[in-house]
């Protein structure tokens, strides 16, 4: 920030002063609380729908992640098509992001989104233009942290 | 924001009412709540009962552990635990100790020894069908072999 | 006629003789709904895509400037519009469907005053007997090319704007001193301002400064004092822009009373509406000026006004490309026919 402050003129500073003044403040200690009971409630709703599946279904608590999260995600493509989900997203922000629930709303509102222009160039090229990002960064880390574990293997270290 | 209050108290009601549907509470029903405290079940008639108590007191005097389930069919032993919150990020060593524990102690015997919960409910299943009538040793022991398999799947 | 450094006195003042005001359902529950001469009740608008449905809008608030106006769609020389898609495609896919001999304008959402600016300019030189000059912006289409896809659920901060469905088309012509009709007396072209702002979520704040360069301007080349005009009014600001603005004016030596100096952009919706920092796009201006402060002025609240149109100049690459938003305002003055003086 100060590298980027630097290249600005004194008029520029000068006004940026004046209209932070100004500048309604994003409400940090609220939405984190919003965040953590919105949060906590979709997981709670999935940890019932995991244990559903253990219940009434031959999966044990190793795999039954895979079933919960394609529920989970089915469930926010619903909230996402009738047009419920953009509205938790604006109260609950992170709380309904960083869930898995979050990436399926990312795949189908691009998807719903660009329905207009075709199935191939529309929603097929255009259905991970948010969530791309996701899978590329989390497919990367994750090869990151890998490798650092076989190398911590490799020296004995683990 | 009204809509989000509908929402949470819909979610709130259906979590009230699977709770809810019968009057008569099987342990396995709630198993995921409460200590159950099962007994120790042989499937094979040949074996000893006091030996599979035994077992399932030496698992119980691990301090990390609680509400020890312990099955004992013709080859297998079946032993399942609840891990206590603190120290389920160290439940791969607990599994480990417990079963390097008990091959110490037992040579004779194969352990399969499982922290997951799906093969707990399964035990604690098997427990209450054995105590009916219909269920027989024979089935017992079928499903004590499927369990088994379901744990050596998800490794 | 030139005034000063960049601002017209139209001498001939052109008078507003009809407006078309179309908007959508969020408008339909706002504050100025029953200035609206057509609300739909659906974003889509029974069209398959929201560019169809942004462009119907234009298409109807034009029908109903020519029917309450009472001419043919043949009689008018030459149409001023613009709107925020990509290539003002909207707007000139409407100019087809009318066959009006058209100028395409870009002015983000200060389009409304530079397609009003021009065309009393045009007439005022007689340079056309009628013109249609308009601005329009649709929500969803607005939402889907500058920000996130409608229903992708990502939190907007509180400075963020509310893009305005609708769209805002007058009908200018000679004066007739006979008609009590609103009349352009001046305007005020703005030259772009860049404070170095880079938050899109926050175009309130990075307007505000192009907003009182051009209110100043106006002053200056019209030495004419604040309180000449009852009402002056920005195009979207919303509560951010809008309050900072208002301290530069200040600043700058222009004494302006509170109530004097209102923002369409908080003009447009009820306090319970979840738009954040308020209004914005190139509807807002003109489905506000066009529609509830004209006819403010008609039943005499108002009997000048300078209306100044606000508009950032970014495009979705050039933010993304960490660009700074750099912002221009144009000002146009109304005035009731014969309060002349």
């Amino acid at each position: 920030m100060a590298s980027k402050q630097n290249k600005m003129t004194p008029q520029q500073q000068n006004y940026q002063k004046l209209q932070q003044k100004h500048e309604i403040k994003r409400p940090v200690l609220k939405n984190c609380l919003k965040a953590f009971l919105v949060g906590g409630l979709i997981c709670v709703i999935g940890q019932a729908i995991s244990y559903f599946y253990l219940y009434f279904f031959n999966f044990t608590e190793q795999n039954v992640g895979n079933p919960t999260v394609a529920t989970m995600v089915f469930l926010s493509m619903l909230l996402t098509g009738f047009g419920l989900y953009d509205r938790l997203g604006q109260f609950a922000g992170a709380g309904s992001a960083v869930p898995v629930t979050g990436f399926g709303n990312a795949v189908i509102s691009a998807a719903i989104e660009h329905r207009t222009e075709g199935f191939v160039l529309g929603v097929g090229g255009n259905m991970f233009k948010l969530a791309g990002s996701v899978i590329l960064f989390g497919v990367f880390s994750a090869f990151v942290v890998a490798l650092i574990k076989t190398l911590l293997v490799i020296w004995g270290v683990l | 924001m009204n809509y989000i209050h509908r929402l949470i108290l819909f979610a709130c009601l259906i979590l009230l009412s699977s709770c809810n549907q019968h009057q008569q509470v099987k342990d396995s029903q709630l198993a995921f709540m409460k200590t159950t405290n099962l007994n120790a079940v042989i499937t094979d008639r040949n074996k000893s009962l006091d030996r599979v108590k035994e077992i399932k007191r030496d698992v119980s005097r691990v301090p990390e552990l609680y509400d020890v389930a312990v099955v004992e069919g013709e080859k297998n032993t079946l032993v399942v635990y609840k891990v206590k919150h603190m120290h389920r990020f160290r439940m791969k060593k607990i599994e480990k100790n417990v079963t390097e524990m008990l091959e110490k102690k037992y040579p004779n015997e194969k352990f399969t020894v499982s922290s997951d919960y799906k093969i707990f409910l399964e035990s604690v299943r098997l427990y209450e069908r054995m105590k009916t009538a219909k269920f027989s040793h024979q089935d017992a022991e079928k499903r004590l072999k499927e369990i088994v398999k379901m744990t050596k799947d998800t490794k | 006629m030139l005034k000063g450094h960049q601002s017209w006195v139209f001498a001939n003042r052109p008078m507003i003789s009809a407006t078309g005001v179309t908007g959508g359902p969020f408008e339909a529950n706002g504050k100025l709904a029953n200035d609206f001469d057509l609300l739909y009740e659906d974003l889509w608008m029974e069209k398959e895509s929201y560019e169809k449905a942004h462009r119907l809008l234009l298409e109807e608030a034009i029908k109903i400037t020519l029917l309450k106006g009472k001419v043919q769609k043949e009689q008018i020389q030459f149409l001023f519009a613009g709107d925020l898609i990509n290539q003002i495609t909207p707007t000139s896919f409407a100019a087809r469907t009318m066959q009006i001999p058209y100028f395409g304008l870009f002015g983000a959402c200060s389009t409304s005053m530079e397609g009003l600016a021009l065309a009393s300019f045009v007439v005022n030189y007689q340079g056309a007997k009628f013109v249609l000059t308009g601005a329009s912006s649709h929500n969803a289409a607005v939402e889907r090319q500058f920000r996130y896809p409608t229903e992708y659920g990502g939190q907007k901060p509180p400075t963020a704007q509310w893009t305005v469905t609708g769209a805002g088309v007058a009908l200018v012509v000679p004066n007739d001193p006979l008609l009590q009709e609103p009349v352009t007396t001046s305007a005020t072209i703005g030259k772009v301002i860049d404070m170095g702002l880079t938050d899109p979520f926050n175009m309130g704040g990075a307007m505000a400064p192009a907003a009182a360069d051009t209110i100043i301007a106006h002053f200056r080349d019209l030495q004419l004092d604040p309180s000449y005009y009852d009402l002056i009014v920005t195009g979207d600001l919303g509560r951010v822009g809008h309050d900072t603005a208002f301290e530069l004016l200040n600043k700058s030596g222009l004494k302006l009373e509170r109530k004097q100096f209102q923002d369409c952009g908080l003009l447009m919706y009820k306090d319970d509406q979840p738009v954040q920092a308020g209004g914005s796009g190139a509807g807002c201006s003109a489905t506000a000026v066009y529609g509830h402060l004209l006819n403010e002025m008609k039943k005499g609240t108002y009997k000048r006004m300078l209306v100044v149109a606000t508009g950032a100049l970014l495009s979705p690459l050039s933010f993304q490309q960490n660009e700074s938003i750099p912002c221009i305002a144009h000002a146009v003055a109304i005035e009731m026919n014969g309060e002349r003086g």
